[in-house]
């Protein structure tokens, strides 16, 4: 009764769970940067607290590792669209009239009116990943545009300087860097809840989606074509 | 016009004398010793180049930065490195005297005088909130400027706006970069810049005839390649996490890392980390004091001072970015559980009327 189909490539799924334990990382280790609210070095020298405990030098490492990890993660995610045309469902169709109607149903289902008709992404997840997207970007730009331009004549800053500068400058960079993570974790939050809500209302596997790429429909969903 | 040699012999500085300061000034304008030779031929033959200083809407802080220079001595740099034919402030002769005196060099040296402009123009009313001489200041800008072969921009008035700039901004006070864009412009901000960056940037132009090697943000390299907290000698307290929390406390005693106090040093380009102040003696960090950010670009807007990340401008509430986002995290996270419960509600319902 319920029809198989095959919607997330092996590529995406594995990039999906680095990225989000890169956040994760990402995210507390930028907390503790933004405010250091522990000391762990209290009674050393500062000269050898530095490889000793869990220090601000640490959690720093750790943050720009997790960095150039959030970058070639996000370079590999645009390249595998290219290849495979499931990969490409994040592209929010805005131009069609299709798009309007599913945005017209999908917030029908979530202000309880009614139920949507079966889709495989409905056209508000699909542009809220692309802000995602958008907001991955502008972190790595602005994140490496500071990390880099501890030296204005290298690499990084070459690349990535202009993030800095067009906001600005470096205190505006570092406030927007720092709103910019709350919002991904503010869809983070809205996200789990409307996946495990498709789940529950809809029986489609969407949370089991994520490991094994298999969602389960009754119908045919109206925008198969994303996936044929 | 003779050159910096002939200058010094005739003011009776011996040949010995005359390659120390040779050496001293290219360790200051960060160029390396084999650039020694080149920094003598330089002082051996270019004539001494004129110097126009005008002032705008300031607080003449960056001259009362630049008369403290101690390497080379701000006398030195004025008496003998350069030629400052104009400068309302320093000048002894005033009034009509002085500005008949710049329109004839001016004209006498058109196209090779050097621009040094102090403050920045104030636009709204027709330029009327900065008179000098009877005339708007931004008229005398323009007109200083044409002839000019390049522009120096003093401070962070001139630079960027600075505090007269700062919203609201009443006089419409802009950078000089938005009123002249025909000319190569030296930014050298800070409130005030470091008395030995402003001789150094004058220095490099006076003896190699070129400006300097500029930043994206038209900044000296070799004094604003760095930002202050990569430079600080509090720098291994930030690594290893020890932190002043407040100015009383331990921390502050032991000289601990001034960050969460508020310090601009991450955000900041300047030389005081490694050049510091007063020919080296101090500098805000090492006096206790966190770095304002005085030379970055709209310092006085991002505020307080005291506090790292500025605060979400929410009506009634002094929020930090991490509180609003911590209870917009929770209310979403609220939201959704309620959401969800209201879904499962409707759910039953409609099962019953089916």
């Amino acid at each position: 009764m319920f029809k198989r189909i095959y919607v997330f490539s092996a590529s995406l799924r594995i990039w999906h769970w680095i990225n989000f334990i890169t956040i994760i990382v990402l995210f507390f280790t930028g907390l503790y940067i933004g405010t250091p609210y522990f000391t762990t070095s209290v009674g050393y020298e500062a000269t050898y607290a530095y490889d000793k405990n869990l220090t601000m030098g640490f959690i720093r490492f750790l943050h720009f590792s997790a960095g150039y990890v959030l970058l070639f993660s996000f370079l590999f995610r645009i390249y595998i669209a290219f290849f495979g045309k499931r990969d490409r469902m994040f592209i929010p169709k805005f131009w069609t009239i299709e798009y309007w109607q599913g945005v017209k149903e999908t917030s029908q289902e979530y202000l309880l009116i009614k139920e949507h008709r079966p889709m495989l992404r409905n056209p508000l997840a699909r542009t809220s990943y692309f802000l995602v997207y958008l907001m991955i970007f502008f972190m790595i730009a602005t994140g490496f545009g500071m990390y880099g331009l501890s030296d204005p004549d290298g690499f990084w800053a070459s690349v990535f300087g202009w993030a800095v500068w067009s906001l600005g400058g470096e205190f505006e960079a570092h406030y927007w860097h720092h709103i910019v993570a709350w919002l991904i974790i503010l869809f983070f939050v809205f996200h789990v809840y409307f996946v495990s809500r498709e789940d529950f209302t809809h029986k489609n596997g969407e949370v089991s989606s994520m490991f094994n790429g298999v969602k389960f429909f009754r119908k045919e969903p109206i925008d198969i074509n994303d996936v044929k | 016009m003779e050159t910096f040699w002939e200058v010094f012999k005739r003011h009776g500085v011996s040949r010995r004398d005359f390659i120390k300061f040779a050496t001293t000034i290219t360790g200051l304008m960060g160029l390396a010793p084999s650039m020694v030779p080149q920094v003598v031929k330089a002082m051996e033959t270019k004539p001494r180049v004129p110097v126009i200083w005008i002032h705008g809407l300031e607080c003449t802080c960056c001259s009362e930065s630049f008369i403290r220079s101690a390497t080379p001595l701000a006398s030195d740099v004025v008496l003998t490195m350069m030629s400052l034919e104009y400068d309302d402030t320093l000048s002894a002769a005033a009034g009509e005297a002085i500005e008949k005196h710049r329109e004839k060099i001016m004209k006498e040296y058109w196209g090779n005088y050097i621009l040094a402009v102090e403050g920045n123009p104030p636009l709204g009313e027709d330029g009327m909130y900065c008179i000098i001489g009877g005339r708007p200041f931004v008229e005398i800008l323009k007109e200083s400027a044409e002839g000019a072969k390049a522009i120096i921009a003093w401070g962070s008035c001139a630079s960027w706006g600075c505090v007269q700039a700062a919203k609201p901004n009443p006089t419409n006070a802009v950078s000089i970069d938005k009123v002249i864009t025909d000319k190569p412009i030296i930014k050298v901000p800070g409130c005030p810049p470091i008395a030995e960056v402003m001789t150094g940037v004058i220095m490099y132009m006076v003896l190699f005839d070129r400006i300097p090697p500029l930043d994206s943000q038209g900044r000296p390299k070799m004094f604003y390649g760095n930002r202050i907290h990569d430079t600080c000698y509090r720098r291994s307290f930030f690594n290893a996490g020890q932190f002043v929390e407040q100015f009383d406390d331990e921390g502050a005693k032991k000289g601990w890392c001034l960050y969460k106090v508020g310090c601009r040093g991450p955000t900041t380009y300047n030389s005081c980390g490694n050049l510091r102040w007063y020919n080296g003696l101090s500098y805000p960090i090492q006096s206790g004091h966190g770095c304002i950010g005085c030379a970055e670009n709209n310092f006085w807007d991002n505020g307080p001072l005291y506090e790292r990340i500025g605060g979400i401008p929410v009506p009634g509430i002094d929020s930090k970015a991490d509180k609003i986002g911590a209870i917009a995290a929770v209310a979403a996270a609220g939201g959704a559980i309620l959401h969800g419960i209201a879904t499962k509600v409707r759910k039953s319902a409609n099962k019953e009327e089916e």
